[in-house]
Protein backbone atom coordinates (compact mmCIF):
# COMPACT_ATOMS: atom_id res chain seq x y z
CA UNK A 1 0.00 0.00 0.00
CA UNK A 2 1.12 3.83 -1.05
CA UNK A 3 1.51 6.11 1.71
CA UNK A 4 -0.80 9.17 0.72
CA UNK A 5 -0.97 12.63 2.23
CA UNK A 6 -4.08 13.28 3.70
CA UNK A 7 -4.31 16.43 1.71
CA UNK A 8 -3.81 14.34 -1.30
CA UNK A 9 -7.02 12.37 -0.16
CA UNK A 10 -8.97 15.26 -0.04
CA UNK A 11 -8.41 16.76 -3.51
CA UNK A 12 -8.75 13.46 -5.03
CA UNK A 13 -12.20 13.40 -3.59
CA UNK A 14 -13.34 16.85 -4.51
CA UNK A 15 -11.78 16.64 -8.28
CA UNK A 16 -14.00 12.75 -8.52
CA UNK A 17 -16.95 14.42 -6.84
CA UNK A 18 -17.35 17.59 -9.79
CA UNK A 19 -16.10 15.10 -12.52
CA UNK A 20 -18.99 13.05 -11.75
CA UNK A 21 -21.30 16.57 -11.32
CA UNK A 22 -19.76 17.18 -14.90
CA UNK A 23 -20.88 13.92 -16.39
CA UNK A 24 -24.27 13.49 -14.92
CA UNK A 25 -25.35 17.66 -14.67
CA UNK A 26 -26.55 16.77 -18.65
CA UNK A 27 -28.16 13.68 -17.96
CA UNK A 28 -30.54 14.79 -15.05
CA UNK A 29 -32.67 16.98 -16.74
CA UNK A 30 -33.60 13.47 -19.59
CA UNK A 31 -34.20 11.39 -16.89
CA UNK A 32 -36.78 13.96 -15.36
CA UNK A 33 -38.18 14.80 -19.01
CA UNK A 34 -39.00 11.11 -19.72
CA UNK A 35 -41.27 10.97 -16.39
CA UNK A 36 -43.37 14.48 -17.38
CA UNK A 37 -46.66 14.74 -19.21
CA UNK A 38 -46.82 16.70 -22.32
CA UNK A 39 -48.56 19.89 -20.91
CA UNK A 40 -45.76 19.60 -17.64
CA UNK A 41 -42.87 19.27 -20.15
CA UNK A 42 -44.18 22.83 -21.43
CA UNK A 43 -44.59 24.38 -18.05
CA UNK A 44 -41.84 23.54 -16.23
CA UNK A 45 -38.40 24.20 -16.10
CA UNK A 46 -35.82 20.92 -17.27
CA UNK A 47 -34.63 21.86 -14.00
CA UNK A 48 -37.99 20.70 -12.34
CA UNK A 49 -38.66 16.92 -11.49
CA UNK A 50 -42.06 15.43 -12.73
CA UNK A 51 -44.71 15.40 -10.80
CA UNK A 52 -45.44 12.11 -11.12
CA UNK A 53 -42.43 9.13 -11.18
CA UNK A 54 -44.51 6.43 -12.16
CA UNK A 55 -46.45 8.07 -15.19
CA UNK A 56 -44.74 5.59 -17.95
CA UNK A 57 -47.08 6.69 -20.65
CA UNK A 58 -43.59 8.02 -22.73
CA UNK A 59 -42.47 4.63 -22.46
CA UNK A 60 -45.19 2.78 -23.39
CA UNK A 61 -45.87 5.23 -26.32
CA UNK A 62 -42.24 5.03 -27.58
CA UNK A 63 -42.22 1.25 -27.55
CA UNK A 64 -45.58 1.02 -29.51
CA UNK A 65 -44.47 4.00 -31.94
CA UNK A 66 -40.89 3.72 -32.06
CA UNK A 67 -40.94 0.00 -33.03
CA UNK A 68 -37.64 0.02 -30.77
CA UNK A 69 -38.53 -3.81 -29.91
CA UNK A 70 -37.61 -4.56 -33.57
CA UNK A 71 -34.98 -2.54 -33.90
CA UNK A 72 -33.43 -3.78 -30.72
CA UNK A 73 -33.77 -7.64 -32.93
CA UNK A 74 -32.11 -6.24 -35.96
CA UNK A 75 -29.21 -4.93 -33.93
CA UNK A 76 -29.03 -8.30 -31.79
CA UNK A 77 -29.04 -10.35 -34.93
CA UNK A 78 -26.40 -8.04 -36.78
CA UNK A 79 -24.01 -8.10 -33.99
CA UNK A 80 -24.10 -11.97 -33.15
CA UNK A 81 -23.41 -12.77 -36.82
CA UNK A 82 -21.16 -10.10 -36.98
CA UNK A 83 -19.18 -10.42 -34.09
CA UNK A 84 -18.92 -13.72 -34.67
CA UNK A 85 -17.57 -13.73 -37.91
CA UNK A 86 -15.04 -10.70 -36.84
CA UNK A 87 -13.57 -12.30 -33.65
CA UNK A 88 -12.92 -15.84 -35.83
CA UNK A 89 -11.54 -14.17 -38.51
CA UNK A 90 -9.28 -12.05 -36.19
CA UNK A 91 -8.21 -15.43 -34.61
CA UNK A 92 -7.89 -17.16 -37.52
CA UNK A 93 -5.15 -14.14 -39.29
CA UNK A 94 -3.68 -13.86 -35.96
CA UNK A 95 -2.88 -17.73 -35.69
CA UNK A 96 -1.54 -17.74 -39.33
CA UNK A 97 0.49 -14.79 -38.62
CA UNK A 98 1.90 -16.31 -35.61
CA UNK A 99 2.58 -19.50 -36.31
CA UNK A 100 4.03 -19.93 -39.78
CA UNK A 101 6.23 -18.24 -41.85
CA UNK A 102 5.58 -18.48 -45.40
CA UNK A 103 6.03 -16.40 -48.73
CA UNK A 104 4.15 -13.14 -48.50
CA UNK A 105 3.73 -12.90 -44.95
CA UNK A 106 5.54 -9.54 -44.73
CA UNK A 107 2.70 -8.32 -47.19
CA UNK A 108 -0.46 -9.53 -45.32
CA UNK A 109 1.90 -8.01 -42.14
CA UNK A 110 1.88 -4.98 -43.77
CA UNK A 111 -1.71 -4.81 -45.70
CA UNK A 112 -3.03 -5.18 -42.59
CA UNK A 113 -1.30 -2.70 -40.44
CA UNK A 114 -1.68 0.07 -43.16
CA UNK A 115 -5.65 -0.37 -42.56
CA UNK A 116 -5.23 2.50 -39.54
CA UNK A 117 -4.29 4.85 -41.84
CA UNK A 118 -7.35 4.31 -44.08
CA UNK A 119 -10.50 6.07 -42.15
CA UNK A 120 -13.92 4.54 -42.65
CA UNK A 121 -15.47 7.37 -43.79
CA UNK A 122 -13.07 8.09 -46.72
CA UNK A 123 -14.10 4.41 -48.06
CA UNK A 124 -18.23 5.03 -47.88
CA UNK A 125 -17.97 6.90 -51.37
CA UNK A 126 -17.07 3.88 -53.29
CA UNK A 127 -18.07 1.11 -50.66
CA UNK A 128 -21.86 2.82 -50.93
CA UNK A 129 -21.66 2.47 -54.57
CA UNK A 130 -20.67 -1.76 -54.80
CA UNK A 131 -23.15 -2.39 -52.02
CA UNK A 132 -25.54 -0.40 -54.58
CA UNK A 133 -24.84 -2.50 -57.46
CA UNK A 134 -24.52 -6.06 -54.78
CA UNK A 135 -28.53 -5.27 -53.82
CA UNK A 136 -27.50 -5.47 -50.33
CA UNK A 137 -28.61 -1.53 -49.17
CA UNK A 138 -31.26 -1.66 -46.90
CA UNK A 139 -30.60 -4.65 -46.14
CA UNK A 140 -28.73 -5.87 -42.78
CA UNK A 141 -26.27 -7.74 -44.89
CA UNK A 142 -24.32 -4.77 -45.80
CA UNK A 143 -23.87 -3.74 -42.22
CA UNK A 144 -23.10 -7.43 -41.13
CA UNK A 145 -19.96 -7.39 -44.00
CA UNK A 146 -18.90 -4.65 -43.02
CA UNK A 147 -18.87 -5.19 -39.66
CA UNK A 148 -16.97 -8.66 -40.47
CA UNK A 149 -13.85 -7.24 -41.36
CA UNK A 150 -10.35 -7.96 -39.40
CA UNK A 151 -9.04 -4.67 -37.77
CA UNK A 152 -5.14 -4.37 -36.47
CA UNK A 153 -6.23 -3.77 -32.83
CA UNK A 154 -8.12 -7.13 -32.63
CA UNK A 155 -4.65 -8.63 -34.31
CA UNK A 156 -2.43 -7.30 -31.88
CA UNK A 157 -4.14 -8.56 -28.86
CA UNK A 158 -4.47 -11.82 -30.42
CA UNK A 159 -1.05 -12.06 -31.13
CA UNK A 160 -0.26 -10.78 -27.76
CA UNK A 161 -1.82 -14.22 -26.17
CA UNK A 162 -0.25 -16.33 -28.45
CA UNK A 163 3.18 -15.17 -27.05
CA UNK A 164 1.86 -17.00 -24.07
CA UNK A 165 0.57 -20.01 -26.14
CA UNK A 166 3.49 -22.23 -26.04
CA UNK A 167 4.14 -23.36 -29.17
CA UNK A 168 4.58 -26.97 -27.61
CA UNK A 169 1.00 -27.66 -27.37
CA UNK A 170 0.83 -27.26 -31.27
CA UNK A 171 3.57 -29.49 -31.64
CA UNK A 172 2.42 -31.92 -29.33
CA UNK A 173 -1.10 -32.15 -31.38
CA UNK A 174 0.94 -32.75 -34.44
CA UNK A 175 3.23 -35.50 -33.38
CA UNK A 176 -0.38 -37.30 -32.49
CA UNK A 177 -1.74 -36.87 -35.89
CA UNK A 178 -4.10 -34.25 -35.24
CA UNK A 179 -4.31 -31.76 -38.80
CA UNK A 180 -3.23 -28.03 -38.54
CA UNK A 181 -7.01 -27.34 -38.52
CA UNK A 182 -7.95 -29.29 -35.96
CA UNK A 183 -4.56 -28.57 -33.78
CA UNK A 184 -6.08 -24.54 -33.77
CA UNK A 185 -9.77 -25.63 -33.70
CA UNK A 186 -9.58 -27.58 -30.72
CA UNK A 187 -6.70 -26.38 -28.86
CA UNK A 188 -5.41 -23.14 -29.76
CA UNK A 189 -8.50 -21.85 -30.14
CA UNK A 190 -9.98 -22.67 -27.08
CA UNK A 191 -7.32 -20.69 -25.36
CA UNK A 192 -7.49 -17.77 -27.07
CA UNK A 193 -10.47 -17.12 -25.35
CA UNK A 194 -9.25 -14.48 -22.87
CA UNK A 195 -8.59 -12.33 -25.92
CA UNK A 196 -11.59 -12.94 -27.71
CA UNK A 197 -13.23 -11.81 -24.81
CA UNK A 198 -11.52 -8.42 -24.74
CA UNK A 199 -12.37 -8.08 -28.50
CA UNK A 200 -15.98 -8.91 -28.24
CA UNK A 201 -16.21 -6.11 -25.25
CA UNK A 202 -14.29 -3.55 -27.08
CA UNK A 203 -16.73 -4.64 -30.63
CA UNK A 204 -19.31 -4.86 -28.71
CA UNK A 205 -19.79 -1.53 -27.49
CA UNK A 206 -18.29 0.54 -30.43
CA UNK A 207 -20.55 -1.17 -33.03
CA UNK A 208 -24.02 -1.39 -30.91
CA UNK A 209 -23.32 2.40 -30.13
CA UNK A 210 -22.07 2.86 -33.98
CA UNK A 211 -24.37 5.75 -35.78
CA UNK A 212 -22.68 5.66 -39.14
CA UNK A 213 -22.38 2.51 -41.10
CA UNK A 214 -26.19 1.81 -39.90
CA UNK A 215 -27.55 5.41 -41.06
CA UNK A 216 -25.96 5.13 -44.42
CA UNK A 217 -27.32 1.84 -45.40
CA UNK A 218 -30.16 0.96 -43.96
CA UNK A 219 -32.78 3.09 -44.39
CA UNK A 220 -36.41 1.82 -44.45
CA UNK A 221 -38.05 -1.07 -42.64
CA UNK A 222 -34.47 -2.83 -41.32
CA UNK A 223 -32.79 -0.43 -38.24
CA UNK A 224 -30.56 -0.66 -35.67
CA UNK A 225 -31.41 0.65 -32.59
CA UNK A 226 -29.49 4.16 -33.00
CA UNK A 227 -31.23 4.61 -36.54
CA UNK A 228 -34.19 4.00 -35.20
CA UNK A 229 -33.56 6.24 -32.39
CA UNK A 230 -32.48 8.92 -34.80
CA UNK A 231 -35.05 8.46 -37.23
CA UNK A 232 -37.84 8.71 -34.07
CA UNK A 233 -36.24 11.73 -33.06
CA UNK A 234 -35.48 13.38 -36.38
CA UNK A 235 -39.32 13.52 -37.04
CA UNK A 236 -40.69 16.47 -36.07
CA UNK A 237 -43.56 15.52 -35.13
CA UNK A 238 -42.63 13.38 -31.94
CA UNK A 239 -42.52 15.29 -28.53
CA UNK A 240 -39.08 15.71 -26.50
CA UNK A 241 -40.20 13.76 -23.11
CA UNK A 242 -41.22 10.67 -25.71
CA UNK A 243 -37.41 11.02 -27.33
CA UNK A 244 -36.29 10.78 -23.66
CA UNK A 245 -37.90 7.62 -22.60
CA UNK A 246 -36.78 6.17 -25.63
CA UNK A 247 -33.36 6.88 -24.53
CA UNK A 248 -33.72 5.74 -21.31
CA UNK A 249 -35.08 2.32 -22.94
CA UNK A 250 -31.82 2.22 -25.33
CA UNK A 251 -29.76 2.74 -22.21
CA UNK A 252 -31.08 -0.50 -20.34
CA UNK A 253 -28.90 -2.93 -22.26
CA UNK A 254 -25.82 -1.33 -22.12
CA UNK A 255 -26.60 -0.33 -18.77
CA UNK A 256 -26.97 -4.09 -17.93
CA UNK A 257 -23.46 -5.05 -19.99
CA UNK A 258 -21.78 -2.55 -17.82
CA UNK A 259 -22.82 -3.75 -14.84
CA UNK A 260 -22.07 -7.65 -15.33
CA UNK A 261 -18.72 -6.76 -17.22
CA UNK A 262 -17.60 -3.47 -15.61
CA UNK A 263 -13.86 -5.26 -14.54
CA UNK A 264 -13.91 -6.44 -17.72
CA UNK A 265 -14.50 -2.90 -19.48
CA UNK A 266 -12.20 -1.62 -18.20
CA UNK A 267 -9.42 -4.20 -17.97
CA UNK A 268 -10.08 -4.93 -21.58
CA UNK A 269 -10.29 -1.60 -23.42
CA UNK A 270 -7.03 -0.69 -21.81
CA UNK A 271 -5.37 -4.02 -22.55
CA UNK A 272 -6.52 -2.76 -26.35
CA UNK A 273 -4.90 0.78 -25.86
CA UNK A 274 -1.52 -0.36 -24.28
CA UNK A 275 -1.10 -2.64 -27.14
CA UNK A 276 -1.42 0.02 -30.21
CA UNK B 1 3.81 -6.49 -35.36
CA UNK B 2 5.26 -6.57 -32.59
CA UNK B 3 4.78 -10.08 -31.70
CA UNK B 4 6.19 -11.77 -34.59
CA UNK B 5 9.33 -12.57 -36.16
CA UNK B 6 10.88 -14.47 -38.93
CA UNK B 7 12.00 -17.28 -36.16
CA UNK B 8 9.04 -17.84 -35.46
CA UNK B 9 8.54 -20.95 -37.68
CA UNK B 10 7.28 -24.52 -35.62
CA UNK B 11 9.27 -27.23 -36.34
CA UNK B 12 8.48 -29.45 -39.12
CA UNK B 13 7.74 -32.46 -37.91
CA UNK B 14 7.86 -34.71 -41.25
CA UNK B 15 4.50 -36.31 -41.11
CA UNK B 16 2.85 -32.81 -42.05
CA UNK B 17 3.66 -32.10 -46.09
CA UNK B 18 3.35 -28.75 -47.87
CA UNK B 19 0.26 -29.07 -49.82
CA UNK B 20 -1.68 -29.40 -46.39
CA UNK B 21 0.40 -26.55 -44.98
CA UNK B 22 -0.50 -24.53 -47.68
CA UNK B 23 -3.91 -24.84 -48.00
CA UNK B 24 -4.42 -24.43 -44.43
CA UNK B 25 -2.65 -21.14 -44.32
CA UNK B 26 -4.21 -20.18 -47.44
CA UNK B 27 -7.73 -20.96 -46.21
CA UNK B 28 -7.30 -18.92 -43.07
CA UNK B 29 -6.37 -15.80 -44.58
CA UNK B 30 -8.69 -15.55 -47.42
CA UNK B 31 -11.76 -14.72 -46.56
CA UNK B 32 -10.22 -11.28 -44.41
CA UNK B 33 -7.52 -10.63 -46.95
CA UNK B 34 -10.24 -10.68 -49.79
CA UNK B 35 -12.24 -8.00 -47.09
CA UNK B 36 -9.60 -6.05 -46.55
CA UNK B 37 -8.94 -5.48 -50.24
CA UNK B 38 -12.77 -5.21 -51.91
CA UNK B 39 -13.68 -2.95 -48.52
CA UNK B 40 -10.32 -0.78 -47.49
CA UNK B 41 -7.82 -0.86 -50.68
CA UNK B 42 -9.85 -0.77 -53.46
CA UNK B 43 -11.84 2.22 -52.32
CA UNK B 44 -9.08 4.30 -51.33
CA UNK B 45 -7.39 3.64 -54.26
CA UNK B 46 -10.68 3.84 -56.86
CA UNK B 47 -11.18 7.52 -54.65
CA UNK B 48 -7.85 8.54 -56.67
CA UNK B 49 -9.70 7.84 -59.70
CA UNK B 50 -12.94 9.20 -59.19
CA UNK B 51 -11.64 12.33 -57.74
CA UNK B 52 -10.25 13.42 -61.13
CA UNK B 53 -14.52 12.16 -62.79
CA UNK B 54 -17.43 14.39 -62.49
CA UNK B 55 -19.46 10.48 -61.92
CA UNK B 56 -22.58 10.24 -60.96
CA UNK B 57 -22.81 6.96 -59.48
CA UNK B 58 -23.81 5.20 -62.16
CA UNK B 59 -22.70 5.85 -66.29
CA UNK B 60 -19.42 6.20 -67.62
CA UNK B 61 -16.73 8.22 -66.02
CA UNK B 62 -15.71 11.18 -67.55
CA UNK B 63 -12.50 13.04 -66.49
CA UNK B 64 -12.75 16.54 -65.58
CA UNK B 65 -9.16 17.09 -64.11
CA UNK B 66 -8.29 19.11 -60.91
CA UNK B 67 -12.01 20.48 -61.27
CA UNK B 68 -12.91 18.97 -57.91
CA UNK B 69 -10.29 19.69 -55.94
CA UNK B 70 -10.08 23.31 -57.38
CA UNK B 71 -14.02 23.92 -55.79
CA UNK B 72 -12.87 22.34 -52.92
CA UNK B 73 -10.00 24.88 -52.03
CA UNK B 74 -11.70 27.96 -53.46
CA UNK B 75 -15.24 27.68 -52.36
CA UNK B 76 -16.07 29.57 -48.94
CA UNK B 77 -18.36 26.91 -47.40
CA UNK B 78 -15.54 24.30 -48.29
CA UNK B 79 -13.06 26.12 -46.37
CA UNK B 80 -14.94 26.70 -43.43
CA UNK B 81 -15.73 23.26 -42.83
CA UNK B 82 -12.32 22.38 -42.29
CA UNK B 83 -11.93 25.71 -39.70
CA UNK B 84 -15.01 24.15 -38.16
CA UNK B 85 -13.09 21.27 -37.53
CA UNK B 86 -10.24 22.83 -35.59
CA UNK B 87 -12.89 23.76 -32.77
CA UNK B 88 -12.72 19.87 -32.15
CA UNK B 89 -9.02 19.91 -32.27
CA UNK B 90 -9.14 22.66 -29.33
CA UNK B 91 -11.44 20.64 -27.59
CA UNK B 92 -9.56 17.87 -27.75
CA UNK B 93 -7.16 20.05 -24.95
CA UNK B 94 -9.45 20.10 -21.93
CA UNK B 95 -10.43 16.81 -22.88
CA UNK B 96 -6.89 15.43 -22.64
CA UNK B 97 -5.92 17.19 -19.37
CA UNK B 98 -9.49 16.17 -17.49
CA UNK B 99 -8.84 12.51 -18.81
CA UNK B 100 -5.27 12.13 -17.86
CA UNK B 101 -6.10 13.62 -13.98
CA UNK B 102 -8.94 11.42 -13.55
CA UNK B 103 -6.66 8.25 -14.70
CA UNK B 104 -3.97 10.00 -12.18
CA UNK B 105 -6.42 9.90 -9.16
CA UNK B 106 -8.41 6.83 -9.93
CA UNK B 107 -5.73 4.78 -10.01
CA UNK B 108 -5.19 3.96 -6.16
CA UNK B 109 -7.46 2.06 -4.20
CA UNK B 110 -9.94 4.13 -1.90
CA UNK B 111 -13.67 3.96 -0.67
CA UNK B 112 -15.81 4.75 -3.31
CA UNK B 113 -13.49 3.26 -5.92
CA UNK B 114 -15.96 1.44 -8.17
CA UNK B 115 -18.71 3.73 -8.00
CA UNK B 116 -16.34 6.44 -9.00
CA UNK B 117 -15.19 4.55 -11.50
CA UNK B 118 -19.18 3.35 -12.80
CA UNK B 119 -19.81 7.22 -12.87
CA UNK B 120 -16.84 8.17 -15.28
CA UNK B 121 -17.53 5.49 -17.92
CA UNK B 122 -21.12 6.40 -18.85
CA UNK B 123 -20.81 8.39 -21.34
CA UNK B 124 -17.98 5.98 -23.36
CA UNK B 125 -21.09 3.89 -23.41
CA UNK B 126 -23.64 5.84 -24.94
CA UNK B 127 -24.20 6.27 -28.89
CA UNK B 128 -24.20 9.72 -30.58
CA UNK B 129 -27.84 9.70 -31.14
CA UNK B 130 -28.21 9.50 -27.12
CA UNK B 131 -25.71 12.37 -26.60
CA UNK B 132 -26.73 14.55 -29.15
CA UNK B 133 -30.50 14.63 -27.80
CA UNK B 134 -28.87 14.82 -24.21
CA UNK B 135 -27.14 18.07 -25.47
CA UNK B 136 -30.24 19.38 -27.20
CA UNK B 137 -31.91 19.46 -24.00
CA UNK B 138 -28.57 21.19 -22.79
CA UNK B 139 -27.78 24.00 -25.04
CA UNK B 140 -31.62 24.64 -26.09
CA UNK B 141 -32.95 27.67 -25.53
CA UNK B 142 -35.00 26.94 -22.71
CA UNK B 143 -32.67 24.14 -21.65
CA UNK B 144 -30.65 23.44 -18.64
CA UNK B 145 -27.83 25.35 -19.35
CA UNK B 146 -29.28 28.48 -19.08
CA UNK B 147 -31.87 27.55 -16.86
CA UNK B 148 -28.41 26.54 -14.75
CA UNK B 149 -27.16 30.35 -15.13
CA UNK B 150 -30.50 32.29 -14.84
CA UNK B 151 -30.86 29.82 -10.97
CA UNK B 152 -27.39 31.14 -10.36
CA UNK B 153 -27.64 34.96 -11.16
CA UNK B 154 -26.21 35.07 -14.30
CA UNK B 155 -28.84 36.00 -17.02
CA UNK B 156 -26.47 37.95 -18.71
CA UNK B 157 -24.49 34.93 -19.78
CA UNK B 158 -27.63 32.97 -21.04
CA UNK B 159 -27.46 32.49 -24.94
CA UNK B 160 -29.31 31.18 -27.75
CA UNK B 161 -26.00 28.57 -27.93
CA UNK B 162 -27.48 26.75 -31.08
CA UNK B 163 -28.55 29.32 -33.13
CA UNK B 164 -26.02 32.22 -32.25
CA UNK B 165 -23.17 31.35 -35.34
CA UNK B 166 -20.72 32.34 -33.13
CA UNK B 167 -21.30 30.23 -30.38
CA UNK B 168 -22.92 27.11 -32.14
CA UNK B 169 -19.29 25.81 -33.07
CA UNK B 170 -18.04 26.25 -29.87
CA UNK B 171 -20.97 24.96 -28.03
CA UNK B 172 -21.15 21.58 -29.77
CA UNK B 173 -17.29 20.97 -30.07
CA UNK B 174 -17.38 20.84 -26.48
CA UNK B 175 -19.29 18.40 -25.93
CA UNK B 176 -17.05 16.52 -27.63
CA UNK B 177 -15.19 16.54 -24.41
CA UNK B 178 -18.11 15.24 -22.06
CA UNK B 179 -18.35 12.41 -24.65
CA UNK B 180 -14.76 11.00 -26.61
CA UNK B 181 -12.75 11.84 -22.62
CA UNK B 182 -13.60 8.79 -21.01
CA UNK B 183 -12.41 7.02 -24.19
CA UNK B 184 -8.68 8.41 -23.48
CA UNK B 185 -9.37 8.20 -19.40
CA UNK B 186 -8.98 3.99 -19.70
CA UNK B 187 -6.37 4.53 -22.14
CA UNK B 188 -4.56 6.34 -19.70
CA UNK B 189 -5.52 4.19 -17.01
CA UNK B 190 -4.50 1.12 -18.55
CA UNK B 191 -1.06 2.60 -19.04
CA UNK B 192 -0.53 3.57 -15.48
CA UNK B 193 -1.66 0.16 -14.39
CA UNK B 194 1.49 -0.70 -15.77
CA UNK B 195 3.87 1.09 -13.78
CA UNK B 196 5.89 -1.14 -11.04
CA UNK B 197 4.57 0.16 -7.31
CA UNK B 198 7.80 -0.12 -6.71
CA UNK B 199 8.61 3.19 -8.35
CA UNK B 200 5.42 5.38 -6.79
CA UNK B 201 7.24 3.42 -2.80
CA UNK B 202 10.77 4.72 -3.74
CA UNK B 203 9.66 8.51 -4.56
CA UNK B 204 7.31 8.36 -1.20
CA UNK B 205 10.55 7.01 0.47
CA UNK B 206 12.20 10.16 -1.55
CA UNK B 207 9.94 12.80 -0.34
CA UNK B 208 8.71 13.34 -3.53
CA UNK B 209 5.00 15.42 -3.69
CA UNK B 210 2.19 14.28 -5.58
CA UNK B 211 2.85 16.49 -8.56
CA UNK B 212 6.87 15.17 -9.08
CA UNK B 213 5.57 11.88 -8.75
CA UNK B 214 3.28 12.72 -11.80
CA UNK B 215 5.80 14.66 -13.53
CA UNK B 216 9.08 12.31 -13.27
CA UNK B 217 7.13 8.56 -12.86
CA UNK B 218 3.93 8.74 -14.40
CA UNK B 219 4.51 11.04 -17.33
CA UNK B 220 7.52 9.77 -18.96
CA UNK B 221 6.19 5.98 -18.33
CA UNK B 222 3.14 6.73 -20.50
CA UNK B 223 4.67 8.33 -22.85
CA UNK B 224 3.51 6.36 -25.63
CA UNK B 225 0.04 6.33 -24.82
CA UNK B 226 0.01 9.68 -24.39
CA UNK B 227 0.94 10.27 -27.54
CA UNK B 228 -1.14 7.88 -29.29
CA UNK B 229 -4.00 10.15 -28.02
CA UNK B 230 -2.89 13.03 -28.81
CA UNK B 231 -3.27 11.58 -32.29
CA UNK B 232 -6.21 10.07 -32.20
CA UNK B 233 -7.25 13.27 -31.07
CA UNK B 234 -5.73 14.97 -34.08
CA UNK B 235 -7.44 12.16 -36.50
CA UNK B 236 -10.36 12.56 -34.83
CA UNK B 237 -11.36 16.26 -35.24
CA UNK B 238 -10.78 15.74 -38.85
CA UNK B 239 -13.53 13.24 -39.30
CA UNK B 240 -16.10 14.82 -36.78
CA UNK B 241 -19.48 13.19 -38.04
CA UNK B 242 -22.27 12.42 -35.51
CA UNK B 243 -22.64 15.26 -33.18
CA UNK B 244 -23.16 18.15 -35.64
CA UNK B 245 -24.75 15.60 -38.09
CA UNK B 246 -27.68 14.61 -35.55
CA UNK B 247 -28.21 17.88 -33.52
CA UNK B 248 -27.82 20.26 -36.71
CA UNK B 249 -27.31 17.81 -39.82
CA UNK B 250 -24.93 20.20 -41.16
CA UNK B 251 -26.80 23.46 -40.87
CA UNK B 252 -25.96 26.73 -38.95
CA UNK B 253 -22.37 26.48 -40.43
CA UNK B 254 -21.67 23.45 -38.92
CA UNK B 255 -20.67 21.59 -41.67
CA UNK B 256 -18.18 19.12 -41.73
CA UNK B 257 -16.36 17.22 -44.42
CA UNK B 258 -17.77 13.88 -43.16
CA UNK B 259 -20.88 15.52 -43.37
CA UNK B 260 -20.52 16.99 -46.62
CA UNK B 261 -19.10 13.60 -48.18
CA UNK B 262 -22.46 11.89 -47.18
CA UNK B 263 -24.56 14.81 -48.95
CA UNK B 264 -22.40 14.51 -51.95
CA UNK B 265 -23.21 11.05 -51.75
CA UNK B 266 -26.54 11.35 -51.95
CA UNK B 267 -26.92 13.83 -54.35
CA UNK B 268 -25.28 11.67 -56.59
CA UNK B 269 -22.00 14.18 -56.58
CA UNK B 270 -19.59 10.78 -56.47
CA UNK B 271 -17.04 12.43 -58.30
CA UNK B 272 -16.68 15.50 -55.84
CA UNK B 273 -17.32 13.11 -52.47
CA UNK B 274 -14.10 10.85 -53.68
CA UNK B 275 -12.29 14.21 -53.97
CA UNK B 276 -13.00 15.27 -50.09
CA UNK B 277 -12.36 11.57 -49.22
CA UNK B 278 -9.18 12.02 -50.12
CA UNK B 279 -8.44 15.19 -48.97
CA UNK B 280 -9.69 13.60 -45.57
CA UNK B 281 -7.14 10.62 -45.89
CA UNK B 282 -4.41 12.38 -46.71
CA UNK B 283 -5.02 14.69 -43.64
CA UNK B 284 -5.28 11.28 -41.68
CA UNK B 285 -2.35 9.53 -43.29
CA UNK B 286 -0.04 12.60 -42.18
CA UNK B 287 -0.73 12.47 -38.65
CA UNK B 288 -0.88 8.74 -38.38
CA UNK B 289 2.36 8.75 -40.17
CA UNK B 290 3.61 11.34 -37.93
CA UNK B 291 3.34 9.58 -34.94
CA UNK B 292 4.78 6.38 -36.29
CA UNK B 293 7.75 8.49 -37.39
CA UNK B 294 8.27 9.85 -33.94
CA UNK B 295 7.63 6.88 -32.37
CA UNK B 296 10.03 4.97 -33.93
CA UNK B 297 12.72 7.45 -33.60
CA UNK B 298 12.11 7.48 -29.91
Amino acid sequence: MIYESPLYKVVRYVFLVLASIFVLIPLIPLVFMAFKTGAEYSATSVLTPPANWLNFYNFKYAINVGHLFKAFLTTAVILVISLTLQILFTCMVSYVLHRFDFRGKKVVQTAFTLTMFIPVVATQTLVFRMMYAAKLVNTMWSVVILYAGVGIVGIYIMLNLLDNVTREIDEAAWIDGASYFKTFWTIVFPLMRPACTTLLIIQGIALYNDFYIPNLYLNSNVQTFTVALYKFYGSMSTPFEIVSAAILIGMIPILIVFICLQKYIYNGIAAGAVKM
Amino acid sequence: MSATNTKTELRSTGSKDKTARRIFIILFLALPLLHLLIFSYVPIIGNFVVSFTNWKGFGDLEFIGLRNYKKLFSNTEYISMFKNCLWYLLAAIPQLIFAFFLAVVINGKFRGLNVFKGILILPYLLNGVIVSTIFIIFFQNNGSLNAILDTIGLHGLTHKWLQDLKLVNPAIASISIWRYYGMNFIMFFGALQTIPTELYEAAVIDGCTKMQEIRYISIPFIKKVLFINIILSISGSIQVFEIPYIMMNGSNGTLTPVIQIQQSMYDNRVGFAAALSVLVFVIVLIVIGLQRLLVKDD
